[in-house]
């Protein structure tokens, strides 16, 4: 019992040590507390601040990911995706360089690429229905390898994109006319694996 | 000096860079016994078609041939060969058709000279009835060895690419067009067909794999298989004269060159160099040269080279796009595609540069030109009737035809040695 009743007693005194202890003491106490009492707004707004990012990041994300169409052909192996985010370059007439008013859109599709760094793609290059279709795959090769070059230029890994050559044979617009024709001599990307 | 004997006259020199067509009488077949006459009409109708495909006949088949002779069937009597040129005829073709009790076909036919009233040949093929086209090639072949000198190619087959479904597949047909066999259903995207020279199978590209790898099939659809896939281009494959390499076109360095491979696809090697697109080879017919296409002067323009890579020569010059060459089975001239006035036209060059000759001209996009076994005629695609098809015609741009009755979308033909 003896020994309770000292208990008690040291926290009383404790507490009023605390209460009417050093003024010095206590302020310098007071100044984190002060600190502390403004600390939850600021980080209440970062934490909004990073939430909104966060829910921004994981609507591109999901604007990325929601933009997806899953592309099975028959007779060609494999599901392939498009992406609306990844937009064709276009050629000129028997040309397999990037056109300056298309390296933005390369630029942009290779700031795509590195934020989602898992997803590996394949360019296609295709022409128009004119010449040989043997030319042709030979021009496509190039094509694909033209937009493949830009985009490694750019810091996209080799291992993530691959390239391959249609030629003439899966034109966008079946027209005969030049319309058609400029539609057709493209860069197309593909996700292989997203 | 010698006079040659009668039946080695050659009366048409169909290397000669123009020539009149002989005039040919195509009497009505006669039916023999209780065969059925649209059998015997068969006959005649396969056979007007040969010879007019030939190149080498003006056909006056029996419905340009006036009354009575007109209704006149069978092999006519020499001594009244002579009624037979009123209406302009030279030669005179008639035969008769038997279907025997064991159902074997027996065609007998007669070749006259009506200009000089003697009989030229006479002969008699028997056969299973289901051979009944084959039969006929074989007569139409005998004309023309004998009034030419050289055996036709009607018992060639073309192979080609054809659309079915919306895609694009492989198919062979008889060089007429007839007998048309698709040998894949893959439903993928098929292209550029070769021959092996022994005429067994055929090479091709195709996108299976989502990559253009080579395959392999045997003329009959069998045994398919993947014969290459290196990285990239596997394409336009050509199989060497003996048969034991291919040079074809391969994109494993980020563009298209010209590679050779073993016939079973092993051992690449790459022959050409430089920055250029290169495109369609084809092989001399010595295996010594190939030629191909390059755009290392700016433009698709046909190049020359030793088989090795070595001594590479420009062919053509004139016009700012010719590709797709191939090289004549005599070795003399190189076919191909060339852009004239914005349209694509089928051409020919010596292979030392001289005498481009033009063969095709305001009709549709011409494409894919390749030479018959005997090098008399050329293959290539037209879309001069609308979509594509295959038409064939003299190497010296007579008598252009469509092969193909087909319904378009017939493109690259091949076309195979001459079968037995």
């Amino acid at each position: 019992m003896g020994k309770k009743g000292l208990v008690v007693l040291v926290l009383i005194l404790c507490v009023g040590l605390l209460l009417t202890g050093c003024p010095k003491k206590t302020v310098m106490k007071e100044e984190p507390s002060m600190k502390k009492a403004e600390e939850p707004v600021a980080e209440r707004e970062k934490a909004a601040k990073l939430a909104a990012e966060e829910e921004a990041k994981k609507a591109k994300e999901k604007e990325f990911e929601k933009s997806l169409v899953a592309k099975k052909e028959p007779g060609i192996a494999g599901e392939v995706f498009e992406s609306r985010l990844l937009k064709d370059v276009h050629f000129n007439f028997d040309k397999y360089d990037i056109r300056p008013e298309d390296a933005q859109i390369l630029k942009d599709n290779a700031a795509l690429l590195l934020k989602y760094p898992q997803v590996k793609i394949q360019v296609e290059g295709h022409c128009d229905e004119r010449g040989t279709n043997e030319y042709n795959l030979a021009l496509g090769e190039r094509r694909a390898n033209a937009a493949k070059k830009y985009l490694l230029s750019l810091g996209i890994s080799t291992d993530r994109i691959s390239s391959i050559s249609y030629g003439e044979e899966k034109p966008l617009d079946t027209g005969h006319n030049e319309e058609a024709w400029s539609k057709n001599r493209r860069g197309h990307f593909v996700i292989l694996s997203k | 000096m010698v006079i040659p004997p009668a039946e080695a006259r050659v009366y048409l020199d169909i290397n000669a860079p123009t020539f009149v067509q002989i005039p040919i009488v195509l009497p009505k077949w006669k039916t023999v016994d209780k065969t059925p006459p649209t059998l015997t009409a068969k006959v005649y109708d396969i056979l007007a078609n040969d010879l007019t495909l030939a190149g080498f006949f003006k056909v006056i088949d029996h419905s340009r041939i006036p009354s009575p002779l007109k209704e006149r069937e069978g092999i006519p009597n020499p001594a009244s060969l002579r009624e037979w040129t009123s209406n302009g005829g030279e030669i005179l073709l008639a035969g008769e058709a038997l279907l025997n009790s064991n159902s074997n076909l027996i065609l007998k036919f007669h070749l006259f000279d009506l200009v000089e009233q003697k009989h030229l040949i006479g002969k008699q093929y028997e056969g299973p009835s289901q051979l009944l086209r084959k039969m006929v090639h074989r007569i139409a072949d005998e004309v023309i060895l004998q009034l030419t000198g050289e055996k036709g190619v009607h018992n060639t087959k073309m192979a080609f690419v054809s659309v079915q479904g919306g895609r694009k597949e492989i198919s062979i047909s008889d060089f007429d067009g007839a007998e048309m066999k698709q040998i894949t259903q893959n439903q993928s995207i098929n292209l550029s067909p070769a021959w092996s020279p022994d005429g067994k199978k055929i090479v091709f590209t195709s996108y299976l794999r989502r990559n253009p790898d080579l395959y392999l099939i045997d003329a009959d659809g069998q045994n398919f298989r993947r014969l290459t896939s290196y990285p990239g281009l596997n394409a336009a494959a050509a199989w060497s004269p003996d048969g034991k390499k291919m040079a074809l076109m391969m994109g494993m360095e980020g563009k298209s060159d010209i590679y050779l491979i073993d016939a079973n696809g092993n051992n690449p090697k790459k022959l050409t160099t430089g920055h250029g697109n290169e495109a369609s080879p084809t092989w001399s017919p010595d295996g010594k040269q190939i030629a191909f296409v390059s755009d290392r002067s700016g433009s698709p323009q046909v190049y020359i080279m030793g088989a090795e890579g070595s001594n590479i020569r420009r062919l053509t010059y004139e016009g700012g796009y010719n590709s797709k060459p191939s090289w004549s089975p005599k070795g003399d001239r190189i076919a191909f595609c060339g852009r004239v006035e914005n349209r694509y036209d089928i051409l020919t060059i010596g292979v030392d540069g001289s005498g481009l000759q033009r063969l095709t001209s305001n009709s549709g996009s011409n494409e894919s030109p390749c030479w018959s076994p005997e090098g008399r005629y050329i293959a290539f695609s037209s879309s001069r009737l609308g979509g594509s098809k295959i038409f064939i015609m003299n190497a010296n741009g007579f008598n252009q035809r469509p092969l193909t009755s087909a319904k378009g979308g017939e493109s690259s033909p091949a076309w195979s040695k001459q079968f037995e």
